[in-house]
């Protein structure tokens, strides 16, 4: 299957490791990509979802209409621009007050929106499309021995009506089983569903308070399991929950936040065989241990 | 709480939905919000309160929407249907429409590049993982243009154009 890529602000900018994952791992897998050349912000909620309908839906179907053009589905690792683009999607599907006003919007482009192409998550089409038996059947190397913990990305899940794809949005599975399809073990703890509190405003208007929220999820994690890393499929959980620890160590003259972060699609090409250096090199936790483990295996 | 300058028929301008009239103050909308924890905390049911209420200058001045990570899981709970969540952002653009120094600074960005953050120009490391080069729309000056005239078109860019014209 053929699908447009759509990469976002924060992944190609400042984790364009996990660009290189993506790349490298889909096309592996039978899912090949194509660029969404031209495409724009997704628009992120804290910008035109917050000042009117017009800008925000104008800018979804900007977007949209460029995958549209091309006959193709959208695939999205972001979790945020996931979600703006498919809620922005729906308004615009089920709405044709709506859409007409977009479709004059953008008519300046000769492109023209009917709200064909669907949004889908990465770790969607990697869990309905491919599936872990191809996965576990396509990797040279395993994470056997390793013990994962997941961090479900919020925006894969709520509201389930419109963004989900889990049978249970309680009892999220899709990432698990990916993960256990690569060999990891995969350990549950309490705080799993708890959201990583780096999105939005929250982390910049309450610094303290946001640091002190993802702690409890981190004391959760080195608490209740072996956890070798943190598993995520969205560039703002990776970027967070990575970044935090050193900040948490500073804070506390501590070295127990050292829980490596990966998007799934790193340890996918990482067990895949691709070069370190290109699919998992940006990060502020060491990664090495992991690492070693999967080329060494 | 003084309800002497309470609008009656506030709650129409801002988040015009029959729903939130059903909100019954069950609070099931805070369990689980991040934001919640903030200081000060956003707590979305009084959110709600405020606006059926029309408490119109508490609500102008009130920070808390913006503290919302977007999470939606109040709009996955609430068992009225209030969706929350979309109530958040119908507060944050009618304090926008109403106080331009609400005008999110990322805006401004998203509309001279396409983005809001600088995509595209760090290609050397983009090399060195074996990255192509981004057909981003700030190397498109065709088509960034377009999408500005675009954006001219609608109210917020519009009715701030002085926030967005060059230099
Ligand atoms: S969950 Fe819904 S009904 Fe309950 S307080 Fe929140 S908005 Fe109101
Ligand atoms: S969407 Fe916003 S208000 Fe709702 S639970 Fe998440 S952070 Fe809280």
């Amino acid at each position: 299957m053929e699908l447009c890529l759509f990469l976002g602000c924060n992944t190609p900018a400042i984790r364009p490791d996990v660009e290189r994952a993506i790349r490298a791992t889909m096309p592996e897998l039978g899912v090949d990509l194509a660029d969404a050349e031209g495409y724009v912000c997704c628009p992120a909620f804290g910008s035109f979802p917050s000042t009117d309908d017009d800008s925000y839906l104008a800018s979804s179907g900007w977007n949209l209409s460029i995958a549209e053009a091309k006959g193709l589905d959208i695939m999205v690792q972001c979790g945020s621009c996931y979600s703006s683009l498919r809620m922005g999607r729906d308004h615009l599907a089920h709405d044709e007050e709506k859409l007409a006003r977009v479709n004059e919007l953008i008519e300046l482009t000769g492109r023209k929106l009917e709200c064909k192409t669907k949004v889908r998550h990465v770790s969607e089409i990697l869990y309905n499309e491919v599936g872990p038996e191809k996965i576990a059947k396509t990797i040279k190397k395993n994470l056997n021995g390793l013990h994962g913990v997941i961090q479900y990305p919020c925006h894969t899940l709520f509201p389930s009506e419109i963004v989900g794809f889990e049978e249970s949005p309680r009892e999220p599975k899709a990432l698990r089983i990916l993960t256990e399809a690569m060999g990891a073990t995969v350990d549950h703890y309490s705080r799993e569903l708890q959201c990583c509190g780096g999105a939005g405003g929250f982390s910049k208007s309450s610094p303290a308070e946001a640091t002190e929220f993802t702690k409890t999820k981190l004391d959760a994690i080195i608490e209740e399991t072996k956890a070798d890393f943190i598993v995520v499929s969205c560039i703002t959980c990776l970027m967070y929950l990575d970044n935090i620890q050193k900040k948490l160590n500073e804070a506390e003259g501590t070295d127990k936040y050292h829980i490596p972060v990966f998007d799934y699609n790193q340890l996918l090409a990482l067990c895949m065989g691709f070069d370190p250096k290109q699919v998992a090199s940006i990060c502020t936790v060491p990664r090495n241990k992991v690492i070693d483990r999967i080329t060494a295996g | 709480m003084d309800f002497s300058q309470s609008d009656k028929d506030l709650w129409k301008q801002i988040y015009h939905t029959k729903d939130l009239l059903h909100c019954f103050n069950c609070s099931t909308c805070l369990s689980g919000c991040p934001a919640s924890h903030g200081d000060p905390p956003l707590l979305v049911r009084n959110l709600a309160r405020m606006v059926v209420y029309g408490l119109e200058e508490d609500l102008l001045n009130d920070d808390t929407p913006w503290a919302c990570v977007s999470c939606s899981r109040c709009e996955e709970m609430c068992p009225m249907d209030v969706k929350p969540f979309e109530m958040i952002l119908a507060i944050r653009r009618w304090q926008t429409s109403n106080d331009e120094t609400r005008v999110p600074t990322a805006i401004v960005e998203i509309y001279k590049r396409g983005y809001t953050q600088s995509v595209g120009t760090n290609t050397e490391l983009r090399a060195s993982l074996g990255l192509p080069e981004l057909q981003t729309i700030t190397k498109m000056p065709e088509m960034l243009k377009l999408y500005q005239e675009m954006l001219m078109k609608t109210p917020v860019v519009s009715e701030n154009d002085y926030m967005f014209n060059e230099e």
